[in-house]
């Protein structure tokens, strides 16, 4: 099955020449998880960036440079996932379709009731700082009303779908909301939508919450 | 695109990363080292990085294609992607450890980029054929769409930031990635 919404091009560069926080590639890694078409954009951009490399005017070693990195042949190397992973609680994530096992293996929840209807479990990530991640879960039938946001969201669906004027969203499909959508969410179907969310902007969980009681949730 | 020695030998980097990975041939490693090291770390230092820190990246990342030659898979990557995904993740390492005392290991910026379907049904001559048609296709784009490209591949900038750093007026900015990326997108539909 290929996701019908996908990221814009300049997203999945900056994926992968690497130039993307990682709670954004975070969001656009899941959608590459079960996208075959932007995984081989992912690819050709990353052949781009070696061709790039390859034919790119060269800096100047130093005169040692090839003797040093020789020397170092011998070092004993760490055998790979030797040190421990953080989060006891990584079994939350087990059991959601649709990560990549990166995510997966991050420290994560609880889940936490958010509105009527809405949970969401957060997700700390090593090294992400303009976004924050999480999982949005909201029951079927649900609808949001229109709300907007100060920064950057991005969604990629886990399970369930959703729809806003924009079109509908399945599984693994990819929403890029800024300041200048606001639109009203419904969940189709019968069964429960989760979502990873990447949101920018300083988010208070706790004035987030208070801003969906407020505003955003209407049963 | 650049002039320099690139061309004569670019079609044998995945023989001599072979010859490391099968009998650890310093010869080869040295062939390696000497074209792509000058220019991972020219690649680190675009990126802002200090002379000293390129410097030690590039060694670094030359040091990684000796440890994982082993693991090159020519049908899956060229071996300048290979080479440049291993510079890329040094590269978000060391901007991490920069602005964070806390640090994320290599390995766990390898797994950001691993996804569990890989491209094992493509065959190694699609891969190279691939390779070969992207090159061209990158040596083939105008000096000004490759360089907005290449600002892309060095950092996160707004398009603003392109456009300022280029000394050129935004809306080109937007419509030389849309071509350059119009141009990529056409070339991958193609191959697929
Ligand atoms: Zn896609």
């Amino acid at each position: 099955m290929t996701p019908s919404s996908h990221p814009p091009d300049v997203l999945l560069t900056a994926s992968a020449a690497g130039t993307l926080d990682l709670g954004w590639h975070i969001a656009v890694a899941t959608h590459v998880h079960g996208c075959a078409q932007c995984r081989a954009w992912i690819r050709m951009t990353e052949s781009v960036g070696g061709a790039l490399l390859e034919n790119s005017p060269p800096a100047v070693m130093s005169r040692e440079a090839l003797r040093m990195v020789e020397a170092r042949f011998g070092e004993a190397v760490a055998a790979p996932y030797a040190c421990e992973r953080p989060g006891p609680q990584t079994g939350l994530l087990a059991d959601i379709p649709g990560l990549p096992g990166f995510v997966r293996s991050y420290p994560a929840g609880p889940w936490r009731w958010v509105a009527p209807g809405i949970h969401l479990l957060p997700i700390y990530p090593s090294a992400a700082e303009e976004a924050r991640v999480f999982l949005l879960k909201a029951r079927a039938g649900l609808k949001l009303l229109p709300h907007t946001h100060t920064g950057t969201e991005m969604t990629c669906v886990l399970t369930g779908s959703f729809s806003h004027d924009g079109g509908q969203f399945s599984p693994a499909d990819f929403d890029l909301g800024d300041a200048s959508v606001d639109h009203t969410i419904s969940i189709d179907g019968t069964t429960d939508c989760v979502c990873l969310v990447a949101m920018s902007g300083k988010l208070r969980l706790k004035g987030f919450i208070g801003r969906l009681m407020q505003n955003f949730v209407s049963i | 695109m650049h002039n320099n020695d690139h061309g004569a030998v670019g079609a044998g980097w995945a023989e001599l990363i072979g010859a490391v990975a099968k009998s650890a041939d310093r010869v080869a490693f040295a062939r390696l080292f000497q074209h792509f090291a000058p220019r991972v770390k020219a690649f680190m230092k675009r990126s802002g990085m200090s002379d000293s820190v390129a410097e030690e990246l590039a060694q670094e990342t030359l040091l990684m294609v000796w440890r994982k030659a082993a693991l090159f898979d020519p049908t899956s990557a060229a071996p300048s992607g290979w080479i440049f995904t291993i510079a890329r993740n040094l590269r978000i390492d060391a901007l991490r450890r920069e602005r964070r005392s806390a640090s994320t290991e290599a390995q766990d910026i390898e797994d950001e980029f691993l996804w569990d379907a890989g491209p094992s049904a493509e065959n190694a001559a699609a891969t190279n054929q691939a390779h070969a048609r992207i090159s061209a296709a990158v040596a083939t784009l105008p000096e000004d769409q490759l360089r907005v490209i290449e600002l892309s591949f060095h950092q996160d900038k707004a398009h603003a930031e392109i456009a300022e750093a280029l000394q050129i007026p935004l809306g080109t900015v937007k419509s030389r990635l849309r071509l350059a990326m119009n141009k990529l997108r056409i070339l991958l539909d193609d191959l697929q």
